[in-house]
């Protein structure tokens, strides 16, 4: 077994304790002296100066990745959790579907080869090695957006790509409802639907990659390879506004809805779960500052900085994108496991937080955060304004276990341009939802009764996600709903440096020109005494908020 | 004007060729002309046809009413029985086998959803006639030929079902069914088409054209493609009499 590996597994809990203790040198408060502060902002970063006292949360660093992926992965295979170790479970002439997590994940995409490429290689390996021919590869994209011929290629490498695509590699489609099958409900009433082809495998392989604790376990199968039907049990305001928050499992309904449903799934089709976790380098090369704390720029990092900032500053708009589009991320691999779904996703969580989470105390008044130019809903494709909320508004805020990092009826400052800018072939429906629905209202629940379901059914929008590559019409519903917990906590939202003031007020939010700006509004009742908290990304940080 | 009952919520007009089928005007009129006399006749209407191909393409150029006129122009001196006769020939052996299959479904699935389908096409009436009734479509606008002692006269009668005059024959059908133009769906391949589309609340570019693709992007509007498999037969969901 790899070294790291074994390091890994033999540190105890009380060594773990320590080590996330040893991370509160992560949490810098600034004083007047302190450098700017490097905050996303879409396209581009703000380089800003935050009032002294502001509580800066830094990401741990990188974990050390394990040094030979391809014999981890095998390892795992041989030595799985409370399962026969997958060569045992394979015979000819049975029928096995491998499922995989789609282009939502990890983000940015990473760099060749994509993990999923390891593990398809290594696992279709072993199921040829065992006269198993009868072989499907679904790409579990729910109510995602097909994903292209080229996207496919790249995540799954082109070994993989030119035996089974088209034919036997696929994406998901939710909405064929011949090749969809209900296995029961659960005993709160949700239906479970799955992919036919899935569920009348012998073997249900899934090819998880952990970014955050929100990924994984039943969410994988359960919500992956499930239509609508199955989706709107747990995608849906009131079971999100039970989630405290979606990054820990324990206190989200969200979770709780994808466990029973998982759990029906599991009793009726053999699953064999495979979960990845990565570490958090996002960012590599001549972009590694991008992780420092801005006080501990070294010259060099102030000269990539300058120039990273002026390109980016004078390329056009389509030029910058692409640019960052094509960004791939090194991330390493720090873990693998395989075998029952809750056994391993169980395994994979411990790992993931060991990267994430940050002690942090006591909540602020005042929360900043700064929205990239990326998020799992707009790879290759454009951040619209709905998009901006389901991260700021979503992920962002829900980046905590316990307490969020802002008190009830604090301020979240939001930064991002927030200009009215939609993808058309990959977002339709969310131009519509923007343009139509926000515009009468934007309370979840009335957007819930008014217009979900005539989205959810609308034939263009179900042909667009069919045969062309755009997201389910009800997506963008999902998302909204994604930023309820979010708004029911929240007192005020104010979009930093928002170029588009109507778009900020459609969503019900306050717009500065500035994050000055946004601060002095923040500020202008609490007066000096507010306390104010930037959650530095990227990457991806959790606090642990005592 | 008075308002008729609807079952409908709102409607979903279609333009025909290039959106629902993959053929056009000038398929449909070679397809008459090579059928609607002997031999020598043929030889006659298609070689006529192919003199006046450079003004047929002037005319597409620039504007799509003119591509009308100068098209129909062509029927001059056959008789309205034998047209509507090769209407249905056209329709049940081509047009038929050129109806996407994707389209079978959007249809159904609006239908469905409470929309109204409606034709809107500057195709001649005796072919669009045709598969309106094939296809379950009971309301549609086309073109029309004049006719003097049941003899074409090679023009088209008003209104001239073409870009402007489009949009404006789906908002007097709106207003006559009490539908609100806001609600409904319209579905075109052409940049022609584009008063059309921009007269519905709910426009979506249809295996748009360069020009109209560059206008959905920049207006955002929903963008389909409709693969070039066709409908077969058996698919048909309102195959027959409506």
């Amino acid at each position: 077994m790899a070294q790291a590996e074994r390091k890994l597994k033999e540190l105890k809990a009380a060594q773990l304790k320590h080590e996330v203790g040893a991370r509160r040198e992560l949490v810098v408060t600034l004083n007047s002296r302190s450098e700017p502060r490097l905050i996303s902002y879409g396209d581009d970063f703000l380089v800003a100066k935050l009032p002294p006292g502001t509580r800066v949360i830094y990401p741990p660093p990188p974990l050390e990745p394990l040094p030979d992926p391809d014999v981890a992965i095998r390892y795992a295979l041989l030595h799985p959790e409370n399962a026969d170790p997958l060569f045992a479970q394979l015979s000819p002439n049975m029928r096995v579907t491998i499922a995989i997590d789609d282009i939502s994940l990890p983000l940015p995409p990473m760099q060749r080869p994509d993990l999923r490429e390891r593990m398809l290689n290594i696992v279709l390996q072993m199921l040829a090695d065992y006269g198993v021919d009868d072989v499907h590869l679904i790409i579990a994209t729910s109510l995602h957006r097909r994903m292209t011929e080229d996207e496919v290629r790249r995540m799954v490498g082109e070994r993989v790509f030119k035996a089974y695509w088209p034919d036997r590699l696929y994406n998901f489609d939710a909405e064929n409802r011949a090749e969809l099958t209900m296995l029961g409900k659960t005993d709160h009433g949700e239906e479970v639907w799955l992919s036919k082809r899935a569920a009348e495998s012998d073997l249900l392989i899934y090819l998880n990659i952990n970014l955050v604790p929100m990924d994984g376990g039943h969410k994988s199968v359960a919500v992956g390879l499930a239509p609508y039907r199955s989706l709107r049990h747990h995608h849906n305001p009131a079971t999100l506004r039970d989630s405290h928050s979606y990054m820990d499992p324990t206190r989200s309904g969200l979770h709780r809805s994808a466990d029973r449903m998982g759990r029906i799934v599991n009793r009726n089709v053999n699953v064999f779960t495979i979960e990845t976790a990565i570490n958090n380098r996002m960012y590599g090369g001549l972009l590694d500052f991008l992780h420092k704390n801005e006080d501990r720029f070294s010259d060099w990092d102030r000269a990539r900085l300058g120039t990273f900032k002026w390109t980016l500053r004078n390329v056009s708009d389509g030029l910058r994108r692409e640019m960052l589009r094509r960004y791939a991320a090194p991330y390493g691999m720090t873990g693998v496991w395989a075998g029952e779904t809750e056994a391993v996703h169980d395994k994979a969580l411990a790992r993931v937080f060991q990267q994430y989470a940050v002690p942090v105390k006591g909540q602020s008044d005042i929360l900043i955060v700064g929205v990239p130019y990326i998020c799992p809903y707009n790879v290759n494709s454009i951040m619209n304004p709905v998009l901006v909320q389901c991260t700021g508004l979503g992920y962002l805020f829900n980046m905590y276990r316990n307490k969020p990092l802002v008190r009830a009826g604090g301020t979240l400052i939001i930064c991002h341009p927030l200009r009215d800018e939609f993808h058309p072939e990959h977002h339709p429906s969310y131009i519509e939802f923007f343009h139509r629905c926000l515009a009468e209202t934007n309370d979840s629940v009335e957007l819930e009764r008014n217009f979900e379901a005539e989205f959810a059914r609308n034939p263009t929008y179900v042909h667009m996600y069919r045969y062309g590559h755009a997201y389910h019409g009800v997506h963008p519903f999902y998302m909204w709903y994604w930023g309820e917990p979010g708004r029911q906590h929240l007192g005020r939202i104010i979009a930093a440096g928002c170029e588009d003031p109507e778009v900020a007020a459609r969503m019900g939010w306050e717009a500065a020109d500035t994050l000055d700006q946004a601060i002095a509004m923040a500020t202008s009742e609490l007066g000096r005494s507010a306390s104010v908290t930037y959650l530095h990304l990227p990457p991806l940080v959790i606090a642990d908020v005592e | 004007m008075s308002v008729q009952k609807n079952r409908f919520r709102a409607a979903a007009f279609y333009d025909l060729d290039g959106t629902l089928v993959d053929v056009n005007l000038l398929h449909v009129t070679a397809y008459m002309l090579a059928n609607v006399a002997e031999w020598k006749g043929r030889l006659a209407n298609v070689a006529a046809l192919a003199l006046r191909l450079p003004r047929i393409y002037a005319a597409e150029r620039h504007d799509r009413r003119l591509l009308n006129v100068t098209i129909f122009g062509i029927f001059r001196g056959i008789s309205r029985d034998r047209l509507f006769l090769l209407g249905e020939e056209y329709c049940e052996r081509v047009l038929m086998q050129h109806f996407y299959a994707q389209a079978v479904d959007l249809m159904a699935g609006n239908r469905e959803a409470g929309l109204e389908p409606i034709l809107v096409t500057g195709s001649p009436d005796f072919v669009v006639a045709a598969l309106a009734r094939r296809i379950g479509v009971e309301t549609f606008a086309a073109n029309r030929l004049a006719y003097s002692r049941n003899l074409a006269s090679g023009r088209l009668r008003e209104p001239i079902i073409a870009g402007e005059e489009k949009a404006r024959w789906c908002e007097e059908y709106a207003a006559r069914r009490g539908l609100r133009l806001s609600d409904c769906w319209g579905y075109a391949d052409s940049y022609y088409d584009l008063p059309f589309l921009t007269a519905l609340g709910h426009p979506v570019a249809v295996n748009p054209d360069r020009r109209l693709l560059a206008t959905a992007r920049d207006r955002q509007w929903p963008i389909i493609r409709f693969a070039k498999t066709r409908a077969p037969a058996p698919a048909w969901p309102y195959n027959g009499e409506s």
